[in-house]
């Protein structure tokens, strides 16, 4: 019995993680941090479309940006199928508007693997009923 | 497809003029306001907005201070070594 609970609250974390890398402040959501939840998914949102809007999608470069499109595929799997368009297009990039765009993706995708750390913690810490600080 | 429709893609698939003069430094605000809303978000408890928006300032302005600080150190040395 002590098992199968250890197995459904491993589960739990890996959803909880999972849904946190598919939306942005999905984590949290799941473990009903509904405030925490909106401001990390309006922020980090943010983040990223200015960053696409600044430096164009051409930013996410699978083939010859290999460590920024690392750091920017932590904002959501979506970004695998905005770097699936752009690795067939040509699409422009250059200069200091390419330079803020690739930045200000991947800082959103680090963000959010910081945001996924946090509610996955939180949901061990609750679920083992620890008390977080 | 709509005009506006055309507009906003079109807006995403060309980059924007943006010149290299000390004044693009500027971009970096919006990028520290971010990580100081993040960085409180997943470390306060609860979340009300005037405690929130007060961590967030704090967090924002000691940020920027420290980078203010750092810059101006790196401009010295580089004036020493240069003069």
């Amino acid at each position: 019995m002590a098992q199968r609970s250890r197995e459904s609250h491993i589960l739990f974390l890996l959803i909880v993680g999972l849904v946190g890398w598919l939306v942005p402040g999905g984590g949290h959501a799941v473990i009903g941090e509904k405030r925490h939840a909106i401001v990390i998914f309006v922020t980090i949102a943010a983040l990223f479309v200015v960053g696409l809007y600044v430096g164009s999608i051409g930013v996410i470069n699978p083939v010859s940006a290999k460590p920024w499109y690392l750091a920017q595929i932590l904002n959501s799997p979506a970004v695998a199928a905005l770097g699936h368009v752009t690795a067939k297009g040509d699409y422009g990039v250059y200069g200091k508007p390419g330079e803020i765009g690739q930045i200000y993706t991947s800082i959103g995708g680090l963000l959010n693997l910081l945001c996924i750390v946090n509610a996955v913690y939180l949901a061990h810490v609750r679920g083992t009923g620890g008390a977080a600080d | 497809m709509p005009a506006i429709a055309t507009f906003v893609a079109a807006s995403f698939i060309v980059p924007e003029r943006i010149s290299v003069d000390p004044q693009s430094m500027l971009w970096l605000l919006p990028l520290v306001a971010a990580v100081a809303i993040v960085y409180k978000a997943t470390k306060v408890s609860k979340i009300k907005a005037a405690n929130f928006v007060k961590e967030v300032v704090v967090l924002f302005g000691s940020i920027v201070i420290f980078m203010v600080i750092t810059a101006l150190v790196l401009y010295a040395l580089a004036w020493l070594v240069t003069e």
